[in-house]
């Protein structure tokens, strides 16, 4: 037999029929979800700019490019970077946009000061951002720069990780890669001491807007 | 990989010893439950999400072959190849395959007991391909030629002088114990260089998804995200038992694993790969294979330890131990020390050559009170030993003193004379209530024995003088 | 509802041939408590040691000869946590492949009483007048903690009596000895204990109180030359309360 057969026998031999319970139900109740997402965000050093609009979300993204000093910069075509005419904005750092910009996207991501990403939602009780891989939708844009910086719309925000995932589209395939992002890389490795930045970024920024 | 009672004892009393190190882990193990018992009392109905998680892994485990398949079926259609392995020779042969057929020379490895427990990293190294963990504290662990000793901080043992000299002989620059910034810094460089040249990338899997097919890794670091999206090649090499069926299951187990093992409410990067990269996306891994490993575990399905599977190797279980607490995680030689590698190893890795492992507790159940899955490891641990006497692997002294104390026990009469008889023997000995033994002969050590008292509660009430005055 | 005044002592091995006194003081207690106290001659071991080495056939012979003895009576009370286990916790699991014996072993359970919880709950006993202040700490034993849930029984009397308790930082964490386990992995088993005196140490307290014979025997093995001394919450009660 092979040993595919011969483990599943061996387990359908002593196996029998037990109900499954049913789905956790979330037990949160936030009153704000912004608020508790930004909340457990900075608890684990993530940091939130809260601003009003798309526009103003997107001049606050140019800002923190500009402190800390970002020539080159990686963002993934996607909502709502795809339609925000990134080059006009920036006109004088190197941009690279994926899926339209020419060039050896892995090369330019390990070389990035920053990447730019959407989101496709975020749990307000850990702090969390969920990030797919798909068209334009590069999973080392947000990996490989030291600084992730993420546009998340208020209305995304889901109280946790159950209420995500009873709303998942059961319809809808998986994506190849999925990521919940809760915070910036970090260590405790070496005596228990917190550093951060150890593979991923050094520093998540995430620009909440209405 | 043995541990019979004097390498048990021999590696504890070596460890007790080491005063840094038992620093370290008191320091480590402390703010590693502390930080635990914070975040339980923020979630609320804490107690009643364990009692529904342990519903969801025991009913799992009563029908692991349907959820394999269906996870077999679901993986395969997203592009992945799922492979079996019976065991440890089974799985290494299935890796070196792939990493042949793609000529692979350097692997970069996500942290994974798995193959730690099939000692993966040796087979490849006799094939000529290196294989380098990317964890930062598996990477020390590795430098240092060692063993991890935690499950969830391999390098607990280690300080950052030792992590300085180990990180500086390998980058050829001397780098300063006191500042840990430029220390991971130069861990980050060297590996990040590792992980753009590596052919392939291994992991474990701390879970796997059967409706959707995937395969859950969770990290701190990234070093999860780096082997599965960086290397053309993935391989995940996953034990059966850690097969969940749905995403309501899945977010469960999520919720409790980082809470248990870190006391995060969420560990920073929960890694979902469901097949290979796409046609669409711009990116990732060109071929995904998963590893179904057995290695007697199919073997515990439907006995008494089949609870030992719920298992989601969170090391709640080694922080609140007060055995672990001084002995550190290589007494117990095993990927899996602590409360749950002393039942896990002997039924996984082999009985006799582990025998010491049962009786590495004092049954005191702290374990069973912090397990995310309220796994009865106590009552386990009960129960190898319980089989060892039945089949006669202990020793045929110590058979022979249970025997005669149960035999003596079961007559009173002959108990009374047997304790007197005793009482007079050790007059010699005996000083204040404690058996002045000379260390060398004394079982115990620096600990004085008691000594029988003088008179038996039992005399005492015989005479008639506890009889009540009214 | 009328009440049984007279219990059975099941004194156990340890209290019998080695620290007598705590068999003495807890007789005192039961009778203060207004009981009248049997001592059924013909008992000798609960099954314990032998039930967690894994000599089932011996632990199971133990476990019947000790029913037999002690369930005629209307109550059973252990100066033992751990004792107590074996009997209210263990026996119905050991012997649940006999239906009859199984029967038996769950109605002696459900009379048997660690003492501090019998003088608390069933007895409804407590210390009264005024008694001087005494510093001390507690060490909840495994077992009686975590299997049986006795914690506060043992506190509310210490205090009731007079007894000031500061918490060491883990009341709970073993003491080191686990039966066979003290003998079998002494350098362990000593560093256990080691710790558990420098927490009671820390605190700064005379006396380190526990209610279990084992506990007892073993953290005195170590203690003797330190600034604390371990007694039996029994001898503790006795002493203060007489």
């Amino acid at each position: 037999m092979n040993p595919r057969d011969e483990i599943l026998e061996r387990l359908k031999r002593n196996a029998s029929n037990v109900e499954m319970p049913g789905a956790w139900q979330s037990q949160r109740d936030f009153p704000d979800l912004a608020e508790r997402f930004t909340a457990s965000l900075t608890a684990v050093r993530g940091e939130v700019r809260r601003t009003e609009t798309l526009e103003t979300a997107l001049i606050e993204v140019g800002t923190i490019l500009d402190e800390i000093s970002a020539q080159t910069v990686i963002a993934n075509n996607e909502a709502p970077l795809a339609e925000a005419r990134l080059d006009d904005r920036w006109p004088h750092r190197e941009l690279y946009l994926v899926g339209k910009t020419p060039g050896d996207l892995r090369e330019f991501c390990a070389r990035a000061d920053a990447g730019l990403s959407g989101v496709e939602a975020a749990l307000a009780e850990t702090g969390s951002l969920v990030v797919h891989s798909g068209v334009g939708k590069s999973r080392l844009a947000t990996l490989l720069p030291p600084v992730h910086i993420a546009l998340v719309p208020v209305s995304c925000l889901e109280p946790d990780i159950f209420t995500w995932t009873a709303s998942r589209n059961k319809e809808m395939p998986m994506p190849s890669n999925l990521n919940l992002i809760s915070g910036p890389s970090k260590s405790a490795d070496i005596e228990f001491t917190l550093t951060l930045g150890v593979h991923g970024p050094k520093r998540l920024v995430v620009v909440l807007y209405d | 990989m043995t541990a019979t009672f004097s390498e048990f004892r021999r590696r504890a009393k070596s460890a007790i010893e080491d005063l840094r190190l038992q620093g370290a882990l008191d320091d480590g193990t402390g703010k590693l439950w502390e930080q635990r018992r914070l975040t339980f009392e923020e979630l609320p109905n804490s107690d009643a999400m364990r009692d529904h998680f342990k519903l969801i892994r025991s009913a799992t485990l009563r029908n692991l072959a349907e959820h394999l398949e269906t996870f077999e079926r679901n993986a395969t259609a997203a592009g992945a190849k799922v492979h079996w392995a019976r065991d440890g020779a089974d799985a290494c042969e299935i890796v070196l395959g792939i990493a042949q057929d793609h000529g692979v020379k350097l692997v970069t490895k996500s942290k994974s007991m798995v193959t730690e427990e099939i000692h993966l990293n040796e087979a490849l190294a006799d094939v000529g391909v290196q294989a380098i963990e990317t964890d930062l504290g598996e990477y020390i662990v590795q430098l240092a030629k060692e063993t991890p000793s935690h499950i969830i901080a391999p390098a607990i043992h280690k300080t950052r002088h030792q992590a300085a000299e180990l990180l500086s002989r390998e980058s050829g620059r001397s780098l300063s114990p006191d500042d840990l910034t430029t220390l991971t810094g130069e861990a980050r460089k060297l590996l990040r260089e590792r992980f753009l040249t590596a052919g392939m990338g291994v992991s474990g899997g701390n879970m796997l998804v059967a409706e959707t097919g995937s395969v859950v890794l969770v990290t701190n670091e990234g070093n999860a995200r780096m082997v599965t999206s960086v290397p053309p090649i993935h391989v995940a090499m996953v034990g059966i038992e850690k097969v969940v069926p749905t995403w309501d299951a899945a977010a469960i187990w999520l919720s409790l694993l980082a809470r248990s093992a870190s006391g995060q409410p969420l560990s920073i990067y929960t890694s979902v790969i469901s097949g290979p990269a796409r046609a669409e996306d711009p990116d990732g891994t060109g071929e995904v294979h998963i590893v179904l490993l057995d290695n007697g575990r199919s073997e515990l399905a439907g006995t008494k330890y089949e609870e030992v599977l719920q298992c989601i190797r969170c090391g709640a279980c080694l922080n609140v131990c007060p055995v672990y607490r001084e002995a550190g995680g290589h007494s117990y030689d095993s990927p899996y020390p602590g409360p749950i590698g002393a039942v896990v190893t002997p039924l996984l890795l082999g009985r006799e050559s582990h025998e010491a492992l049962p009786h590495a507790s004092s049954l005191c159940g702290a374990c069973k009170d912090v397990c995310p899955v309220r796994i009865d490891l106590p009552r386990m641990l009960l129960e190898l030993r319980a089989d060892q006497v039945e089949e006669k692997t202990v020793p045929w002294s110590e058979r022979k003193v249970e025997e005669t104390g149960a035999f003596v026990l079961k007559h009173e009469k002959l108990m009374r004379f047997m304790t007197k008889a005793a009482r007079l023997a050790q007059r010699p000995l005996a000083r204040n209530g404690r058996l002045r033994l000379p260390r060398r002969l004394n079982p115990a050590l620096e600990r004085q024995l008691p000594a029988l008292a003088k008179r038996s509660f039992r005399e005492m009430w015989k005479s008639g003088e506890l009889e009540e005055k009214r | 509802m009328t009440q049984s005044k007279r219990v059975a002592l099941c004194v156990t091995c340890l209290v019998d041939q080695v620290v007598p006194e705590v068999g003495v003081a807890t007789v005192q207690l039961l009778r203060r408590a207004g009981h009248d106290v049997d001592f059924p001659e013909a008992q000798t071991c609960c099954g314990q040691p032998f039930y967690n080495s894994g000599f089932r056939d011996q632990a199971i012979d133990l476990a019947k000869r000790t029913i037999e003895i002690f369930e005629p009576f209307d109550a059973v009370v252990l100066p033992s946590g751990s004792c107590a286990t074996m009997i209210r916790v263990e026996y119905p699991h050991l012997l649940e492949e006999w239906h009859e014996w199984h029967h038996r072993a769950t109605e002696l359970a459900e009379k048997t009483y660690e003492l501090s919880e019998f003088l608390v709950n069933r007895a409804e006993w407590s210390p009264e007048g005024e008694f001087e202040q005494v510093r001390l700490t507690y060490h909840d034993s495994c077992h009686m903690c975590r299997l049986l849930g006795v914690n506060d029984e043992p506190r509310q009397l210490l205090e009731r009596a007079g007894g000031r308790i500061t918490e060491m930082s883990e009341s709970d964490r073993c003491c080191g000895f686990g039966g066979l386990f003290s003998v079998r992995m002494p350098e362990v088993s000593n560093a256990m204990t080691g710790e558990k005196l420098r927490q009671a140490c820390d605190v700064g307290v005379e006396t380190l109180v526990t209610s279990d014979p084992g506990c007892l025997t073993q953290m005195r093995g170590l203690a003797e030359g330190s600034s604390i001394k371990v007694e039996h919450i029994a001898t503790v009660l006795e002493e203060i309360t007489r």
